[in-house]
């Protein structure tokens, strides 16, 4: 197939239903990049840090993928839903507040207004914003192809260094996030170098219940120190149990900063990672509402 | 070469464009409609001076690909905002209070301000600073921008002459 040296050269093609999508995908001769809000792709291919693909297939408009469903315990997110929309949706701010926290440091207004949910999930950065909610929600994703759908726990979703578990006739259909239950609490923390516009240096959130006494859950989850977004099970398992003290809160802060392993890169120092995800963690715990 | 045909309304006047569906808007509008009030700063989405508003929503020309924008869209740029009671109200706002210096930001930073005037709500500095977060500009300092956004919004034409 002929390689496109500028934009206009790439053919899109606009399926009207899901199904045209999926047969298209289905079809190796007729398979193409999917594109969304476009807020990652538009850039890395304008950058020139991502090869022009031969052929396009525009998904931002299909109506079975936008909404956001109320399904008793579990909020169905479609995946054409923008940050926009998540921010501002009362189910989600209501149910999912970490979630709708994090949309809401996507980007500036533009930006939200464009990317989706389903978009930042496939492009799959270590810093993308909208993981570790998802994580700690132990929510799923749903990707279809022509024969059916499949649901892959957030915590197996994301297999390394931007690749996902969606096979290329796939495509993220929803995203399957329980809400959070009574006695629960969420905390959604991002650090970058300027509220707006930035790639996150560290960010994360948590959720968990707290009986009064001890820490009964725990789910912590932390973006950009580590090729894909992680859940601190060790952490997790050591904090059920511990009352919300200032000795709990020390030896947390600890056990954290010991246990990532982030890199050097543009945006910031390994050590400098490891040293705010302890103050992270810290910080979600003395903040704790209660 | 594939090309596809839309129909949109820009600043209340109808254009029947055709090009090629990846093409940036940013570019139909600039090279092929001679709008060029938006202007392109980074070309990246990291500076808002392309931004223009895609059926009432603010968005960047220059991360959106113009086969995107679905056919019947309305579309604002800055050239229509001197032409709406609201418009106007900002322009003036701007330069009575020196929140223009080299300008180039402007395009973008006013759509914006637009755009969060016509949502309605509360508008005071947080919220400006909020709706503006994707809009940079190397010059003012921004807050003489604030200051001009919240004497518009002060001045805000009410319901119903906002277009
Ligand atoms: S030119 Fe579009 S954001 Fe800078
Ligand atoms: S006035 Fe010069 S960039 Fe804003």
């Amino acid at each position: 197939m002929h390689t496109p040296q500028t934009l206009a050269e790439v053919a899109v093609y606009f399926p009207e239903e899901l199904d045209e999508a999926l047969a298209a995908l289905a079809d190796e001769s007729r398979r193409g990049q999917l594109l969304a809000g476009g807020t990652d792709l538009m850039v890395q291919w304008e950058a020139g840090v991502r090869p022009l693909p031969a052929q396009v297939i525009s998904i931002k408009h299909l109506s079975e993928l936008c909404g956001i469903a109320d399904k008793g315990a579990v909020l169905h997110i479609g995946a054409a839903v923008t940050h926009r929309q998540l921010r501002e949706s009362g189910l989600v701010r209501q149910y999912l507040p970490s979630l709708a926290a994090a949309a809401a440091t996507v980007g500036g207004y533009q930006i939200q207004a464009m990317g989706t949910i389903g978009g930042s999930l496939a492009n799959a950065s270590p810093a993308g914003d909208l993981a570790p909610s998802l994580l700690v929600a132990e929510a799923r994703i749903v990707v279809a192809n022509q024969q059916r759908e499949r649901s892959i726990p957030a915590t197996t979703f994301w297999q390394g260094y931007r690749t996902v578990d969606c096979a290329p006739d796939e495509l993220i259909v929803r995203v399957e996030c329980p809400k959070l239950k009574p006695g629960y609490v969420e905390g959604w923390r991002k650090l970058g170098p300027r509220k707006a516009q930035a790639i996150s240096k560290v960010m994360g959130s948590f959720r968990g219940a707290y009986d009064g006494a001890v820490i009964r859950e725990f789910h912590v989850a932390i973006g950009s120190v580590a090729p894909t977004c992680i859940r601190l099970t060790e952490l997790e398992s050591w904090l059920v149990g511990q009352p919300l003290t200032a000795a709990t809160f020390q030896e947390a802060e600890r056990r954290a900063r010991d246990t990532v392993q982030p890199i050097d890169d543009v945006r910031s120092t390994a050590a400098y990672r490891r040293w705010v995800t302890g103050r992270m963690i810290r910080g979600f715990l003395e903040t704790w509402p209660r | 070469m594939q090309t596809i045909k839309r129909s949109w309304t820009i600043n209340g006047t109808h254009y029947e464009v055709e090009t090629a569906p990846l093409r940036r808007l940013l570019d139909v509008l600039r090279e092929d409609l001679r709008l060029t009030g938006t202007k392109e700063g980074c070309g990246e989405g990291e500076c808002g001076a392309c931004t223009v508003m895609v059926d009432g929503e603010p968005v960047l020309a220059c991360l959106l690909a113009a086969g995107q924008v679905p056919d019947g869209a309305q579309l604002t740029t800055v050239e229509g905002l001197e032409h709406t009671p609201g418009g106007r109200v900002l322009q003036e706002a701007y330069a009575e209070l020196g929140a223009a210096q080299c300008g180039f930001c402007i395009p973008g930073m006013i759509v914006s301000s637009y755009a969060l005037l016509q949502r309605g709500g509360t508008v005071d500095a947080a919220a400006i600073r909020e709706a503006h977060a994707g809009n940079i500009c190397r010059c003012t300092g921004y807050k003489k921008i604030v200051a001009a956004i919240e004497l518009a919004a002060e001045r805000w034409p009410t319901a119903g002459t906002g277009k």
